[in-house]
């Protein structure tokens, strides 16, 4: 038995908590786990097919989870960042969840193959991670696999978009918004999505249109990665649920980037760390404020 | 039903006939973010088009019942308000090297949009569609159409049946509308070719029975009985309700209509995919929803899928085509569920009288 299912029996079997979310095998490759009794603890796995950020099933809203009671959640070091996202903006309490934090080397871009991790399999997200030790944890667990290998893609997807010019820009992002049919999957899948009321759901006003049209899909996608500058902790959840395939984690990348340059500030994995949004500083000069 | 054989050749002279002719054509297509995947696209030569490759990711219904249109234009004036409905007489098109369970899935869909209201726009556009579908021979290991009722040979909603034999395809007229597509082209069949064709269809279906067993007629009645069975609580606990899997349904055909100012006195009614998986779908006005939980919506899509409609209509409103498998990003797999209420409903026997 793993120290992972070892410690998930634990939990389970003293009543610690009542649910273990973790990975399974699927029938197609990983899937969530929810596990509710210590004898199935041993279903538990991690590997490099660890792709989906489970901190989503931490959403309080998520009421078919939050019946099963109180929660240890396994998490990657990048997943721990949205569970202390979770906590700094008081979905969560600290006290109530469990975290089983997990030593990773890196992850596939999809949980249904099983190849090696190679710079083109390997999910764009995990080259130059800082936290495959992760720091926010109640039990650390696994051995340290080496560093991954760093899959190029995103950042030369990035670079070519910056070369272009502002025309050049709005006819690809146009191009591929065109593709966004507003099923709001990106929205439902986020860990960092949890508001009551999204904005675009509120009719009076409308502030966005529901329809798929060219000017609402704009609205509503730059509205959505606003709303997450500073905040988005760059799992890709998003990517994998839309539908239409659009590349959604380039927008979010970008005004990551831009929270950095301009705030020293990457979502943290420390949930007494404020967030840019949530502090206010008589320092801050507010220079691209005109 | 009448058979022809076309070869390589002679398919490729139809289409660029079509094309030259005017006619729409839509065929699978390779992705252009992703060249390993295809897509059903309008086509402007028949080079362009990749057939039989894999499923394409989405389904036939997008261009029957786009995410989004129109039905209306309305503009308020001093006298009251104009309103200017739009055609529901679409363009002629060809759909080329449609797979089987898409196919299916607008004929259980016209069910629907032919029940308690016509609905012109989807019909105007069936109507003016004329379908050539392929035998299926890109299942994989998530496919479950025997399952259903359907089949990678099913003809049901198709207008022609392509088989590949030597040489080209044995091309089986299903209805007079592909036999008029036809009437000028292609050549008689032996019966080599149809003993030929024959075997691929077997070999095909084969390929794809052992995935799930058939749905036994008694599961709709078991699921309507089962409203509240416990199994309902814990089956849906990785969904995330994003409705990716209605998205790329063939089947899933719910809409919402709104409508929208484009200025101060005019605007558009519109109507706009939507999806029971989400919660909006049944909140009311008040703000209280009756499905308050994942556990509920999913629920839904089963009980819509394999009781309510076939109820209505006794057929089962999915084609297995598992597509809501592979787009589902929390892992949910159709197939494993229902095979597993499969199994409870048949795992102890009602006691008489319940």
């Amino acid at each position: 038995m793993s120290e992972l299912q070892e410690t998930a029996r634990k939990l389970l079997s003293e009543g610690t908590v009542s649910v273990v979310i973790g990975y399974e095998e699927g029938p197609r490759g990983v899937r969530p786990a929810f596990i509710t009794a210590p004898a199935q603890a041993d279903k538990l796995i991690f590997d490099t097919r660890c792709v989906q950020n489970l901190a989503t099933y931490l959403n309080p809203r998520r009421k078919q989870v939050a019946q099963l009671g109180r929660a240890a959640v396994v998490v990657k070091g990048c997943d721990a960042r949205a569970v202390a996202g979770m906590i700094r903006e008081k979905q969560i309490e600290r006290g109530n969840v469990v975290i089983l934090a997990m030593r990773c080397g890196g992850v596939l871009q999809n949980p249904e193959t099983n190849s090696e991790l190679t710079t083109q399999t390997v999910s764009v997200r995990c080259g130059g991670c800082t936290v495959r030790e992760p720091k926010l944890f109640d039990h650390l667990l696994g051995e340290l696999p080496p560093e991954p290998p760093v899959n190029t893609h995103r950042v030369e997807q990035i670079a070519a978009l910056m070369k272009m010019s502002s025309s050049e820009r709005w006819t690809f992002w146009t191009e591929q918004l065109s593709r966004c049919i507003r099923c709001h999957a990106c929205r439902e899948a986020c860990p960092m999505c949890f508001c009551v009321k999204c904005t675009a759901e509120k009719s009076q006003p409308q502030w966005i249109d529901s329809s798929s049209t060219p000017q609402a899909n704009r609205a509503w996608q730059t509205m959505r990665v606003l709303h997450q500058a500073g905040r988005c902790v760059d799992c890709l959840e998003c990517e994998r649920a839309c539908p239409e395939h659009i590349p959604l984690g380039l927008l979010a990348r970008y005004v990551a980037d831009s929270v950095e340059r301009r705030f020293e500030y990457t979502a943290s994995d420390d949930p007494t760390v404020p967030a840019p949004i949530g502090v206010y500083r008589t320092d801050d000069d507010e220079e691209f404020i005109r | 039903m009448t058979h022809k054989f076309f070869s390589h050749q002679g398919l490729s002279s139809l289409v660029a006939d079509l094309l030259t002719a005017q006619t729409r054509v839509i065929a699978p297509v390779c992705a252009k973010d992703d060249p390993a995947q295809v897509d059903y696209q309008l086509i402007q030569n028949v080079e362009e088009a990749s057939f039989g490759v894999r499923l394409p990711r989405r389904s036939l219904k997008e261009f029957f019942l786009p995410p989004s249109e129109v039905l209306l234009h309305y503009k308020q004036t001093k006298t009251g308000v104009e309103i200017r409905e739009v055609p529901t007489v679409a363009p002629p098109q060809v759909i080329f090297g449609a797979t089987p369970c898409d196919v299916a899935g607008l004929a259980a869909v016209d069910k629907v949009m032919n029940w308690d209201y016509r609905d012109e726009l989807w019909f105007g556009r069936r109507e003016a569609t004329t379908i050539v579908s392929f035998l299926c021979n890109v299942m994989d290991s998530t496919c479950f159409c025997t399952a259903v009722g359907s089949g990678p040979e099913a003809t049901t909603g198709s207008d022609v049946l392509l088989v590949p034999v030597d040489g080209g395809y044995l091309a089986h007229l299903v209805t007079s509308k592909g036999e008029a597509l036809l009437q000028s082209y292609g050549l008689p069949v032996n019966e080599a070719m149809m003993a030929t064709a024959q075997a691929a269809q077997s070999a095909a279906r084969d390929k794809v029975t052992p995935n799930l067993p058939a749905i036994p007629a008694e599961f709709a009645g078991w699921l309507a009985r089962n409203f509240d069975h416990p199994v309902w609580k814990t089956l849906a606990l990785r969904c995330h309700g994003c409705g990716a899997c209605a998205s790329v349904c063939p089947t899933c055909h719910c809409f919402d209509i709104v409508d929208e100012h484009e200025s101060v006195d005019e605007g558009v009614r519109r109507r706009n995919w939507d999806s029971c998986q989400t919660a909006l779908f049944t909140t009311h006005a008040s703000g209280h929803n009756p499905r308050g939980s994942q556990s509920e919506r999913f629920r839904q899509r089963i009980q819509h899928k394999f009781s309510i409609y076939p109820s209505r209509f006794g057929e089962i409103l999915c084609t297995g085509c598992g597509r809501c498998s592979r787009a589902c990003p929390g892992g949910m797999d159709l197939p494993t569920v229902v095979a597993e209420l499969v199994a409870l409903s048949q795992a102890k026997p009602e006691v008489s009288g319940q």
